[in-house]
């Protein structure tokens, strides 16, 4: 595939992403703060996005397995995911961390659960169409065009 | 008696589902509602429980009723059983014991008659036995038939006498033993007295008896047959004189059939009386019959038998007298059952062929007897009790009842019973009638009273239900209430939610503008574009921000700040804003704020600015050409006094005149005034007068109310809620001010409203009163609008300024030929027409003045700039531009074309329009810098060259630093204030962002085409001039220490600040971000020669500049972490600037984080612009 059609399927799939509401203006900040110096640096802040997701879910998924219900220790937990999604972008992700505080708030055990399943949605779907999103700009350095739009 | 408690119940039942009912229909709504948003489980199951509890306590309710009703009708039913029960039970047992009386004397007196009569027969006999015995023992043993005769003579004779004494006798027998037989017998029915007597001829007299040895045995066969069947005998018959015993007749010989009962000796076998019940054909009754033998004198035999019978007719006649009078029947029965009397007509004997014969009782015609005595036999059969007595009260003959009573009567050899059959209706029918009345009354009454019980109950329960219902009622409200109040706290949640949401795309949106508007490869078209953008988005987030005010202001939770700001300013940037869409309307903004007006007041600036924003779009919105003025004037009380520094004795007049002035404002003003009156108030005066539609006067008063337009028309035209007035009373009133309509000359609206402000005491007036005229200034205003021209001539004429008018074009050229030609001509007398008196008075001091500075300001919109005569224009122009010194007014729209020409021909004093005193100041103040440095210099065109890129720099920095070029003392005060503000300092924060990015625009605007210019100018200089890396890095050499523990966030925030030149160091908790400060103070002090590598890259400055710190994190939080640094900065008179990180857009967190020390607060996701800004104005200030 010539490096004309990748970028136009490259530039559809990132519409899409934002139509659909998984990406937000935040993560064309983060694009517009890639530069020479930083050439990876969105995929670089995406892994550890992902690192720290995964970490924060399991956390989640261990305190909200307990018998008594550490509210506060999962609230902190929300709130941080919530802050770095909302520093990647990911809206979506971050709209359900909204919901899952305000479950917290309420001491809602089964409305946090049904949060965290929504949450590990979002969060694969995320990471399942960054991933798309980096493997394709990638195809496209390879094919020795350059990413940016 | 059940039928009002089931329609209770049925009732209850359906005042049951009612309720039921409307609870179900109350909640179908919420439901509804609730699902605007998250349904709310714990709710519903709340609201469940309430619906039970509600239906429980309608059961609870009904059960109570049902119970006491079921109580009371008891208590009535065994009132009335007992009642019923005494009354009758007294009654009947008094009556039966009297019933029982009756009966017995009723009976008892036929028996008594049966007895006297029983004993009178036996008298009798015994009498006739007596005489008998006499007089045979007189003739004993006659040997004669003479003597036989003459016996049976004497005989006749006594027994005649015997029998007459007895009219109740039937008959008298004497049956000799001879067989000769006398009789006497009566014949009731016909009323005839018979004597009856045998054939003598038949009988010896001295037959012999039978043996008196054997007289038993001989005794049977001999009487009988001689009496029935010796028919050979011959009986006579003769008629008796009832009364006397003559003869009346013949004797006649009369057959054995019409023979009378006749006592034998069979009847005497041993000697003793007999009796026994006989019938006659003579009689209906029996006969009752005695017989007694007579014995010889010797006692030894039998010589004859006397039998009496008496009729029992009268013992009936008895009964049927007694019945007659008390009802009822009696009849006498032997012990075997035969009757012998009864009290009816029936006959008593049976008519068989074979004569008459006694009859049953069963047998009688007569139906009660008949009945009677089949029941008795019935139920006894033939064991009578021993005493043959039986009282039955209550035996059912046929179909009615009736009391039977039976008496036994022991007479030896003739056992009689009495029985008296009474109806029960007679005794107690009478009783047993009254009783049922009885009854049905009571019935009736306990009826009655349970009804009324009932009703009773009902109303008293009814109070009971009712307090239930309310308390339902209540149960709802409160469930309403929560409801609302849960909504409320969603409304408010969801405000708290959507200001961050809203507010971060917003910032997004704007903050990628402003990265946009520093890309360099624009077009100019572009450029505007996204200006304008800008602008729109900046309005957007305004709006956003006055939503959320509104719903403040509506809650009641709108707290004034109190802090000092510039009105002057604020005001200004106000009618930047707005008269860009005015020129737009050919309608021309004008701001007339008096000299005396306080530079500084204390107050909510923000909220000042929206009172004047809603004004002057509100006129804007009505007013389609003209003008609006916003005037302002003090009245400072205070001031005044100081100001005129009169003597005391002035001090009264203008107390007076405060008085006055307050009088018409109400006496709490007066009061708030004279309190405030000592911290220097001042109350601001203010009008936004226009030339619009106009109110009408009816409407004065309520378009103040909220939701209330002028004209219903008016959201047609020109949109709108019509809440902006009403914030705008409810902001003044709570400046202690009012507003209100005023009528006006002329068309439009005139608003008049004042506040009372405070005015710092401390600070010194600024005011800016260089004095122009020194320096020999007169001005040319060549304005379009007139309004504006005519002020601002005015206020400079004031501040001794000269001052030219002109209007268009024209009147310009020839104001300007009419200055210079005469001069230039030399002449003094020339001809020159000035249409304005002043100008030919001033002329008088001729060529001074206008070689001195003559300013003329000129608006662009006087050049025709939609062809090219505007070139003409500026070359006509440019023939002045040694003498005079060109002020250009520019439009917001003012191309660029334009600009460039007119800074080619060295034209730089440009503003933008609207022309207010501020900017006429700055103009004039130019003007006399440049003439000053020209006159000692004479090198103009450097220090206009100097001056240029000056400005530029200042330009490019603008949209990052968000600082207005001419002071920057004001941003750090408004960063000040901004930091003294309490809970609202999201809104005001903003809000004074956006008041700095109008400023940033006018001024941008203002010197846009020298930006233009000066950005051409370098590059083309330098060549290789890109401005991008200046612009870039606005941080450039500034050392941030970054605490945040999200790796992304971390990440994210450290290219962007070393984007922007910055130095980073990130740590991940607020521990280390303490240690990491705590460790380059320790260097610091160590001569800072130690560098740690990779925390400090010393080069200038030890410590950090300024921390960015996140509020959540682990081991220490930011709070913590910013008053352990606070903690050990106490003393030392150091203060890093911190600012929060956060994710909560809540002002309560931002209020947290002042204070716990911090300087200010950034909301996630990191908005750059807004970031850059706040980093600038806190490092900026540290900075000397």
């Amino acid at each position: 595939m010539d490096v004309v059609q990748l970028k136009r399927q490259l530039i559809a799939f990132t519409e899409l992403l934002f139509g659909e509401g998984f990406l937000d203006e935040q993560f064309n900040q983060l694009q517009q703060l890639q530069d020479e110096n930083n050439p990876n640096f969105v995929a670089e802040v995406a892994t550890l996005f992902f690192e720290d997701s995964e970490r924060i879910l399991n956390e989640l998924a261990n305190n909200l397995d307990k018998q008594s219900v550490d509210f506060k220790k999962v609230d902190a937990h929300v709130h941080q995911l919530k802050g770095s999604s909302s520093s990647i972008g990911a809206q979506r992700v971050q709209r359900v961390c909204i919901i899952f505080r305000n479950f917290c708030n309420e001491r809602n055990v089964e409305g946090c659960l049904k949060c965290l399943q929504q949450l590990k949605h979002e969060y694969a779907l995320v990471k399942s169409k960054l991933e798309a999103l980096f493997s394709l700009e990638q195809q496209i350095l390879a094919a020795g065009g350059s990413p940016s739009i | 008696m059940g039928t009002p408690l089931l329609w209770r119940a049925f009732g209850s039942v359906s005042g049951l589902t009612r309720p039921r009912r409307n609870r179900a229909a109350g909640a179908a709504s919420p439901h509804d509602r609730d699902r605007i948003f998250s349904a709310d489980v714990k709710q519903e199951d709340q609201f469940q429980y309430a619906k039970t509890h509600c239906l429980s306590s309608y059961y609870s309710v009904f059960v109570a009723r049902l119970a006491i009703m079921v109580m009371l009708a008891i208590l009535i039913g065994l009132l009335t059983i007992l009642t019923w029960h005494f009354t009758r039970s007294y009654t009947t047992k008094s009556l039966n014991g009297l019933a029982y009386g009756l009966r017995y004397e009723l009976l008892q007196r036929p028996i008594l008659r049966m007895w006297n009569i029983l004993n009178s027969t036996v008298e009798i006999t015994t009498a006739q036995v007596k005489l008998s015995e006499y007089v045979i023992r007189k003739y004993n043993k006659p040997t004669s038939q003479a003597e036989q005769i003459e016996l049976y003579e004497m005989m006749k004779e006594v027994t005649w006498a015997l029998f007459a004494s007895r009219k109740a006798l039937n008959a008298i027998t004497i049956n000799y033993r001879n067989g000769f037989v006398q009789a006497f017998h009566r014949d009731h029915r016909s009323n005839n007295t018979y004597y009856i007597y045998s054939d003598l001829s038949n009988y010896s007299i001295t037959s012999s008896g039978p043996s008196s040895s054997e007289p038993l045995s001989s005794l049977r066969g001999w009487n009988d047959q001689s009496i029935h069947g010796n028919l050979s005998a011959i009986w006579y018959r003769e008629p008796l004189d009832p009364t006397t015993g003559e003869k009346i007749g013949k004797a006649r010989p009369i057959l054995p059939d019409d023979l009378i009962n006749i006592a034998g000796i069979s009847q005497v076998p041993d000697g003793t009386a007999t009796w026994h019940v006989a019938v006659s054909k003579y009689s209906d009754s029996p006969l009752l019959s005695a017989a007694l033998p007579v014995w010889d004198p010797s006692r030894e035999n039998i010589v004859a038998v006397v039998g009496v019978t008496t009729a029992l007719y009268s013992v009936g006649q008895l009964m049927r007298e007694l019945v007659e009078f008390h009802s009822g029947h009696i009849y006498l029965t032997s012990q075997q059952g035969y009757l012998l009397a009864t009290s009816s007509n029936t006959p008593l004997l049976n008519n068989t062929p074979k004569g008459p014969k006694l009859m049953m009782a069963n047998e009688s015609q007569d139906p009660v007897i008949r009945a009677g005595a089949e029941w008795l036999k019935r139920t006894y059969g033939d064991n009578y009790p021993p005493s043959h007595e039986v009282h039955v009260e209550n035996a059912r003959l046929g179909d009615q009842h009736y009391y039977i009573d039976s008496f036994f009567l022991n007479l030896k050899r003739l056992p009689m019973v009495g029985v008296i059959i009474i109806p029960r209706k007679y005794v107690l029918g009478k009783v047993e009638e009254r009783a049922f009345k009885t009854l049905i009354i009571l019935i009736c009454a306990s009826l009655c009273i349970l009804l009324i019980g009932c009703l009773c109950i009902l109303i008293l329960t009814n109070g009971v239900s009712k307090e239930m219902k309310l308390r339902a009622e209540l149960i709802s409200h409160l469930d309403a209430r929560r409801r609302a109040e849960a909504s409320s706290n969603y409304k408010s949640q969801f405000l708290a939610n959507m200001s961050h949401e809203l507010r971060t795309p917003m910032a997004a949106v704007i903050g990628l503008l402003d990265i946009l508007l520093c890309d360099d490869c624009l077009t100019n078209e572009q450029y505007s574009t996204i200006t304008q953008i800008r602008k729109c988005s900046t309005a957007l987030l305004r709006l956003l921000n006055n939503i959320l005010d509104i719903s403040k202001v509506e809650s009641g939770k709108l707290v004034l700040e109190e802090a000092e700001f510039d009105l002057g300013r604020e005001l200004e940037g106000l009618i930047d804003m707005f008269s860009v869409q005015c020129i737009n309307h050919d309608v021309e903004t004008i701001l007339d704020l008096s000299d005396d007006m306080p530079r500084l007041v204390k107050g909510d600036s923000a909220r000042v600015v929206q009172i004047f924003a809603n004004l002057i779009s509100n006129s804007i919105k009505f007013t389609t050409s003209g003008h609006i003025v916003v005037r302002g004037w003090c009245e400072n009380l205070n001031s005044i006094n100081e100001d005129t520094k009169f003597s005391l004795e002035h001090k009264k007049p203008l107390c007076a005149l405060k008085a006055k002035l307050l009088k018409q404002h109400g006496k709490t003003i007066i009061k708030r005034a004279l309190n405030l009156k000592k911290d220097s108030t001042a109350i601001l005066w203010f009008e936004v007068d226009d030339t619009g539609c106009g109110i009408d006067p009816s409407k004065w008063e309520s378009v103040f109310e909220s939701f209330e337009q002028a004209d219903p028309s008016t959201t047609r035209l020109h949109g709108g809620t019509g809440l902006g007035l009403c914030i705008v009373r409810t902001l003044v009133n709570k400046m202690g001010g009012e507003i209100k309509v005023v009528k006006k000359n002329g068309p439009g609206t005139l608003m008049k409203l004042y506040l009372l402000l405070n005015t710092p005491t401390d600070t010194p007036e600024l005011l800016h009163q260089e004095n122009f005229a020194q320096h020999g200034i007169s001005v040319v205003l060549a304005l379009h609008g007139g309004m504006g021209r005519s002020m601002m001539s005015r206020w400079l004429a004031k501040k001794g300024v000269f001052t030219i008018e002109a209007s268009d074009w024209n009147g310009l050229t020839q104001t300007l030929q009419e200055l210079f030609h005469p001069r230039r001509s030399g002449s003094p007398n020339s001809s020159f027409r000035l249409p304005y008196s002043i100008v030919e008075a001033e002329m008088n001091l001729g060529d001074r003045i206008v070689a001195q500075n003559l300013v003329i300001v000129i608006d662009i919109a006087l050049l025709d700039l939609s062809t090219e005569i505007w070139k003409e224009q500026l070359r006509f122009l440019d023939r002045y531009s040694r003498r005079v010194k060109f002020a250009w007014l520019l439009n917001h729209d003012t191309s660029n074309a334009v600009k460039v020409e007119l800074r080619r021909k060295q034209h730089m004093v440009m503003v933008n329009k609207p022309l207010y005193k501020a900017k006429m100041i700055h103009i004039l103040d130019t003007i006399v810098k440049e003439t000053t440095m020209s006159s000692s210099d004479e090198r103009i065109s450097r220090s206009v060259r100097e001056g240029e890129p000056h400005e530029c720099l200042e330009m490019e920095n603008i949209p990052f630093e968000c600082v207005i070029s001419s002071d920057e003392s004001d941003t750090t005060e408004a960063a000040n204030n901004a930091e003294a503000r309490g809970d609202l300092q999201v809104e005001v924060s903003d809000q004074a962002c956006y008041g700095k990015h109008i400023e940033r625009y006018d001024v941008f605007n203002g010197s846009e085409g020298k930006f233009d210019e000066g950005r051409c100018e370098e590059q083309g200089n330098s060549g290789s001039g890109n401005p991008a890396p200046n612009r870039g890095k606005s941080l450039e050499g500034l050392r941030i220490l970054l605490a945040e523990d999200t790796p992304v966030l971390q990440r994210v925030a450290t290219i962007m600040l070393e984007k922007l030149g910055a130095k980073v160091v990130a740590v991940g908790d607020g521990l280390q971000a303490v240690n990491s400060l705590n460790c380059t103070k320790s260097a610091d002090s160590k001569e800072m020669n130690r560098v740690m590598p990779g925390l400090v890259g010393t080069e200038r400055s030890p410590t950090y500049d300024l921390i960015l710190m996140d509020c959540q994190m682990p081991k220490m939080d930011g709070y913590e972490a910013t008053k352990e640094i606070r903690k050990s900065e106490a003393g030392t008179g150091l203060h890093i600037p911190i600012v929060a990180l956060t994710a909560h857009a809540m002002s309560s967190d931002e209020a947290k984080c002042l204070e716990v020390g911090m300087d200010a607060y950034l909301t996630k996701p990191i908005d750059y612009k807004l970031m850059v800004s706040t980093i600038l104005s806190l490092t900026k200030r540290t900075d000397p």
